[in-house]
C-alpha cells in the first residue's frame, strides 16, 4: 500500500533529523546524551501549543520549537558540562525524566496524559500539506536541510574544534580553546535541530502525548546513531532507515502486538551489544585502528 | 566491511518492496471493522471482556449469513491504555484497511482518534470510556453513559443516604480519572459534601503510599477512588496497610477481577451498570473463554451488533456500497436498537442512558442497595 | 507531624533500597570505572530469580532469596567476563563500554518482559506482610527487614573492604590500578570479584521491592540511574558517601511530597542533583576531580 510506504518514509526522515542532530553530540563531540527524546518532545509540544493556543502556523511553530529546545538544553548543559562526560550522562537522564514529568503533570499547559489532539497540518501559502506523499517531500526537505547544516558545521573550523575536543579534551583546552563554551553551543544547536523534528512529528500525526517522548525513545535515537556509524553524516540516516525497517519486517512474522514492542527492544539492545563488540564504529564508520 | 553494508542494503530494499507491493484491500467481500482495545497492560482484564464480546457477536452474525451476505471480520488492535498507540492503530485501520467503522475504548485514546474519525468519515463506537468529553463529538457514538451519570448518583448517595459528608480523593492522572474527579467535586458539593484533598496516581503505578499517607493526614469520612483497572486493588490494599479505616468508594470502573479478590476493597461502596451474570450470554461467554463475563463483554457484543444492523441498513440504501458516512446516517435514522439488555436509544449527544445501581462490595459481589432508573 | 513521621519512615525504607543499589554500583564504578548501567538489569534479574525459585521451583522463601542472590552475583560476573573484559582487551573507549552496557540493560529487561509479561508478579511473603505500628507510623514487617538489610549490608561491605585480603585488593585497584598491578594483583580477577560483591549487595534490593509491590521488568533502569546520582552526590570512591547519598535522596523525595504535589516526586532528585554538581561536583566525600578526569 503506497500510503504505508509514504508513512514509513516520513518517519525515516523525522528520525534522520533526530539522529543527525544527536550525532553532533555523540559522534562529533563525544558527549553522550540520554535526553534527546525530551528535546524531541519539547519541540513537539512547543509547536503544537503554538498552533492550538496561539494560532501560529507550522513555520512559526517550528521556529518556536527550535528556540525552546535550544534554551532547555542550555539550562542543563551549562551546569553539567562544566564537569565531565559521565556527569552529563546522568544530568541528561535527569532532564529526560523531568521533562516527561512536565509533559505528564503540567496539565494546564500540556493536557497531561490525554495529550493534544487535532494539531493542524502545515500550510504552504494556502496549500495544505495533507496527503502522505506531500508530507514525504516536506519531511524529506527538512532532513536534507538538517544534513546540510550538520555538514557545514562539521566541515568548518568549529567542526574541527569539536573533533579535537572529542579526541583529546585536555589538549584542546591546553591550546586555548574554550571547551565549555563550544560544548554548550553544540548542545544548543543539536537541540534546536532535534526540536524541529518534534515539530514535524506533531503536525504529521496531528496528536501528541507524553508516552512518545520517554527514555526508551532516547535510547532508540542513540541506537540509530551508534549503529549507523557516528563518524560520517550518512551513518545516522542509514541507521534510521534500517532500524525503522526492522519492526516492519517483524510484522510479516505475525508476532502478537503485545510481544512485538519488547521484541523490537530486544533486537535493538542485542544489536548495540554486538556492534560494540564486533564493530564499534557502526555500519558506515571507518574501522578504527585497534590497539593490542 | 562490504558484506555488512550490502546485507543491510538488501534487507532494507526487500522491506521497502514488500511495503510498496502490499495489495490494496479488496472491496466487496469480507466487511472489515476495527477494534482498538486495552489488550495488554493495566486494563487487560477489560480487554478480555471487550474482545470476547465482539468476537462472540461476529461469530453469531457470520453463522447467520453475515451482513447482507458478506462475512464480518474484526481487526483487533491493542492500545494498552496509550493514546499514541490508538492513533497509530486508527491510521492503519483507516488508511490501509479502509474500514468504515471501528470499536474503540478508554477516554483518552478515543478522544485522540476522534478527529481522525471525523476527518476520514469513519464511525467509531465506544463501549467503555466514560469521560464527559466524549459526548457531542462528530462520528463518535457511545453506547455507555458518560461518567457524570454514575458519579452524580454515587456522590448524592454517599452524602445523603450514607451521611458521609467529607471526602478525600485519589485520582488517576489521565483524562478519565481527572474528568470523573472534577464531576465528583461538583455533584458531591451540590449534595452537601466537602472534598478535603486530592492526590494523583499513575494508572500503571505500584506504590501509592506517599499519596495515601498525605490523604490520611487530612482525615475525611471516605476515600473516593477515581481510578480503574489494576491499580484500584493496590490502592485499597495499601490504604488499609497504612491504617486508613474509612470507607472506600468508586464507580463501576473499579469492578475488575483484581478488585473483587482484594481484601482491602471489601465493603467498598460502588455504582454498577446493569449486568446479569445468569443470562444466556454470560453462560455462553464463560463456556467459551473460561472466565466470568462482565459488563463490558455485553457492551462490545452490543456495539458490534449495532454496527451490523446499521451496515445492513446503509447497504440497502446505497445499493450494496458501504461507507462510514452511510453507517453514521443509518445509526442516526434507526436511533433505537434492540439489545440483549433491552432497548438502547442513542441520545442527541451521541450517548446512551442506563439504569444505575448502588451498593457495596461483599465477598466478590455487589450487594445492591438502590436502583436509580434512567430518564429516557 | 504524624504525616511527616510517616513520610520520613517511608523515606528510610526506600532509602535502604537505594542504598543497596548505590553501594553495589558505586563499588563497581569506583573500582573499574565502568558506567555499568546494566547493574539495573542485575537488580531486576535478582527479583525474577527469587520469583522463579519460589513459584516455579517451589523453594521456601529464604532459600529462594539465597539462591537469587548467588545467581545475581554470577550474572554480574558473566556480564564483566563476556562483555566488558573483551571490550577492554580491544582497547574500547569508555563510551563504547557504556553503550554496550545500555544495550545489555535494554536487552535483558525486554527479554524478561517477553518471557514473564510486563505485568507485576506477586510473590508469597507470608508473615512479612504483617503490619507494624510504631507510634503514628504504619509499616509492614518487610519494610523493617529492608532497613535492617541495608544496615547489615553496609557494615558487612565495610568490614570486607577493610579487613579481608580480597577487600584490600579491591581498594588497591580502586585507588590506583597501576600500583595494584605492580604489587601483583591480577586486575581481571579483582574486577570479577568486584562485580560479584557489587551484584550480591544490590540483589536484596531488587528482591525486597519485588516482595513488597511485585516483580516488574522495567524498574531497574530508574534504580540504577538514581544509584548513580547517589554515588556522585556522595562522592565517587566513597562507600559511606554512597550510603549517605542514597538516604539523603530518598528522604528528600519522600519529605518533598509533604509540600510538593506527589506527581513531581522524581523531579526533586534531579533538581537537587543539578544544584549539587554546580556547587560541589566532587560530592560529599569525593576526591577532588579534574574537569576531564571522568
Amino acid at each position: 500500500m503506497t500510503a504505508y510506504l509514504a508513512h514509513f518514509l516520513v518517519m525515516v526522515a523525522i528520525y534522520s533529523i533526530l539522529a543527525l542532530s544527536l550525532n553532533l553530540l555523540i559522534g562529533f563531540s563525544g558527549i553522550f546524551s540520554l535526553a534527546h527524546a525530551a528535546i524531541y518532545g519539547i519541540g513537539a509540544y512547543a509547536s503544537a501549543l503554538a498552533a492550538l493556543k496561539l494560532g501560529v502556523g507550522f513555520w512559526g511553530g517550528m521556529a518556536i520549537a527550535a528556540a525552546v529546545g535550544a534554551l532547555a538544553s542550555a539550562l542543563v548543559a551549562i551546569p553539567s558540562l562544566r564537569v565531565a562526560g559521565d556527569y552529563y550522562v546522568v544530568a541528561s537522564f535527569g532532564l529526560q525524566v523531568v521533562m516527561l514529568a512536565v509533559f505528564m503533570n503540567w496539565t494546564d499547559l500540556t493536557n497531561g496524559h490525554a495529550g493534544l489532539p487535532g494539531i493542524p497540518r502545515p500550510n504552504l501559502l494556502g496549500w495544505s500539506i495533507d496527503q502522505p506523499f506531500e508530507y514525504v517531500f516536506l519531511a524529506g526537505f527538512f532532513a536534507l536541510l538538517t544534513w546540510a547544516i550538520c555538514r557545514r558545521l562539521t566541515d568548518s573550523a568549529f567542526g574541527r574544534v569539536l573533533q579535537a575536543i572529542r579526541d583529546d579534551e585536555i589538549a584542546a583546552q591546553a591550546m586555548g580553546k574554550n571547551v565549555v563554551l563550544v560544548k554548550i553551543v553544540v548542545a544548543c544547536i543539536s537541540s534546536a535541530l532535534g526540536a524541529t523534528a518534534g515539530s514535524l512529528y506533531a503536525h504529521y500525526i496531528t496528536y501528541i502525548n507524553p508516552s512518545s517522548f520517554a527514555l526508551h525513545e532516547s535510547i532508540f535515537i542513540a541506537t540509530l546513531v551508534i549503529l549507523g556509524g557516528s563518524e560520517r553524516l550518512t551513518g545516522p540516516v542509514i541507521g534510521a532507515f534500517v532500524l525503522l525497517a526492522i519492526p516492519e519486517a517483524l510484522k510479516f512474522l505475525a508476532i502478537p502486538d503485545a510481544v512485538a514492542a519488547p521484541m523490537r527492544q530486544i533486537i535493538y539492545g542485542a544489536l548495540l551489544v554486538l556492534f560494540m563488540l564486533v564493530r564499534p564504529e557502526g555500519i558506515l564508520g571507518r574501522a578504527r585502528a585497534r590497539p593490542r | 566491511m562490504r558484506t555488512i553494508r550490502s546485507a543491510f542494503c538488501t534487507f532494507a530494499l526487500l522491506v521497502l518492496a514488500a511495503m510498496a507491493g502490499t495489495p490494496a484491500v479488496a472491496q466487496g467481500n469480507p466487511i472489515k471493522i476495527g477494534a482498538i482495545l486495552p489488550l495488554t497492560g493495566s486494563g487487560a482484564s477489560y480487554g478480555v471482556w471487550m474482545k470476547g464480546g465482539a468476537e462472540m457477536a461476529a461469530e453469531e452474525i457470520n453463522a447467520a449469513g453475515g451482513i447482507a451476505g458478506h462475512k464480518l471480520e474484526v481487526i483487533y488492535e491493542d492500545h494498552a491504555a496509550d493514546a499514541s498507540k490508538a492513533v497509530n492503530a486508527m491510521r492503519r485501520l483507516v488508511e490501509v484497511e479502509k474500514v468504515p467503522f471501528s470499536l474503540t475504548s478508554y477516554s483518552a485514546p478515543t478522544l485522540a482518534i476522534q478527529p481522525i474519525a471525523a476527518q476520514s468519515k469513519v464511525v467509531i463506537m465506544n463501549g467503555g470510556g466514560q469521560s464527559d468529553n466524549l459526548a457531542d463529538k462528530d462520528y463518535l457514538y457511545n453506547n455507555i453513559p458518560v461518567v457524570s451519570n454514575e458519579v452524580g448518583v454515587i456522590a448524592e448517595w454517599l452524602a445523603k443516604d450514607r451521611n458521609l459528608k467529607s471526602a478525600v480523593l485519589i485520582v488517576a492522572n489521565d483524562e478519565a480519572g481527572r474528568n470523573s474527579a472534577k464531576t465528583f467535586r461538583e455533584r458531591y458539593g451540590a449534595a452537601g459534601g466537602k472534598v478535603l484533598a486530592e492526590e494523583q496516581v499513575a494508572l500503571d503505578g505500584t506504590d501509592f503510599r506517599a499519596q495515601l499517607a498525605k490523604l490520611k493526614a487530612r482525615g475525611g469520612d471516605l476515600l473516593y477512588i477515581s481510578s480503574y483497572g489494576r491499580n484500584v486493588s493496590i490502592i485499597a490494599d495499601q490504604a488499609r496497610e497504612l491504617g486508613m479505616t474509612i470507607p472506600l468508594a468508586g464507580t463501576s470502573w473499579v469492578l475488575v477481577p483484581e478488585t473483587f479478590k482484594s481484601k482491602g476493597a471489601e465493603g467498598m461502596l460502588v455504582t454498577k451498570l446493569p449486568f446479569d451474570p445468569s443470562s444466556a450470554f454470560a453462560k455462553k461467554f464463560k463456556d467459551k473463554y473460561k472466565t466470568d463475563a462482565g459488563f463490558f463483554a455485553v457492551q462490545y457484543y452490543t456495539a458490534t451488533r449495532i454496527f451490523a444492523k446499521a451496515a445492513e441498513e446503509a447497504m440497502k440504501k446505497h445499493g450494496g456500497a458501504l461507507t462510514g458516512e452511510g453507517v453514521k446516517d443509518a445509526i442516526e435514522s434507526i436511533r433505537a436498537f434492540d439489545t440483549i439488555s433491552g432497548k438502547l436509544v442513542f441520545q442527541a449527544n451521541h450517548g446512551a442512558v442506563m439504569d444505575i445501581e448502588v451498593g457495596a462490595l461483599k465477598g466478590g459481589k455487589v450487594a445492591v442497595d438502590k436502583i436509580i432508573k434512567a430518564a429516557h | 507531624m504524624d504525616l511527616l513521621l510517616q513520610l520520613a519512615a517511608t523515606g528510610l525504607v526506600v532509602g535502604s533500597l537505594y542504598a543497596l543499589c548505590a553501594l553495589g554500583w558505586g563499588l563497581i564504578y569506583g573500582t573499574t570505572l565502568h558506567f555499568h548501567v546494566a547493574h539495573g538489569a542485575v537488580f531486576t534479574l535478582a527479583a525474577y530469580y527469587a520469583y522463579v525459585a519460589q513459584k516455579l521451583l517451589a523453594l521456601p522463601l529464604v532459600v529462594a532469596i539465597a539462591v537469587a542472590i548467588i545467581a545475581a552475583a554470577l550474572s554480574g560476573i558473566l556480564i564483566d567476563l563476556l562483555v566488558y573484559q573483551p571490550l577492554e582487551r580491544r582497547g574500547a573507549l569508555r563510551t563504547t563500554l557504556f553503550i554496550a552496557s545500555l544495550g545489555l540493560l535494554t536487552l535483558i529487561e525486554n527479554l524478561l518482559a517477553v518471557v514473564f509479561t510486563p505485568d507485576p508478579l506477586r510473590m508469597d511473603i507470608g508473615w512479612l506482610s504483617g503490619p507494624v505500628q510504631l507510634g503514628p507510623v504504619f509499616l509492614t514487617r518487610l519494610h523493617l527487614v529492608s532497613v535492617a538489610t541495608a544496615a547489615a549490608g553496609y557494615f558487612a561491605l565495610m568490614a570486607f573492604l577493610k579487613h579481608t585480603r580480597w577487600g584490600q585488593a579491591i581498594r588497591a585497584v580502586s585507588s590506583s590500578p597501576d600500583m595494584a598491578r605492580t604489587v601483583g594483583i591480577d586486575l581481571r580477577r579483582a574486577h570479577l570479584l568486584t562485580y560479584a560483591v557489587g551484584s550480591a549487595i544490590t540483589a536484596p534490593a531488587g528482591i525486597l521491592i519485588a516482595m513488597d509491590v511485585g516483580v516488574e521488568p522495567y524498574r531497574g533502569t530508574t534504580f540504577v540511574l538514581l544509584a548513580s546520582v547517589a554515588v556522585i552526590m556522595g562522592g565517587i570512591g566513597s562507600i559511606p558517601g554512597a550510603m549517605l547519598g542514597a538516604l539523603f535522596l530518598a528522604l528528600l523525595e519522600n519529605l518533598g511530597v509533604w509540600k510538593i504535589p506527589s506527581e513531581w516526586q522524581s523531579t526533586i532528585s534531579f533538581g537537587v542533583f543539578l544544584v549539587f554538581i554546580v556547587l560541589r561536583p566532587r560530592g560529599i566525600f569525593g576526591r577532588k576531580i579534574q574537569s576531564a578526569e571522568i
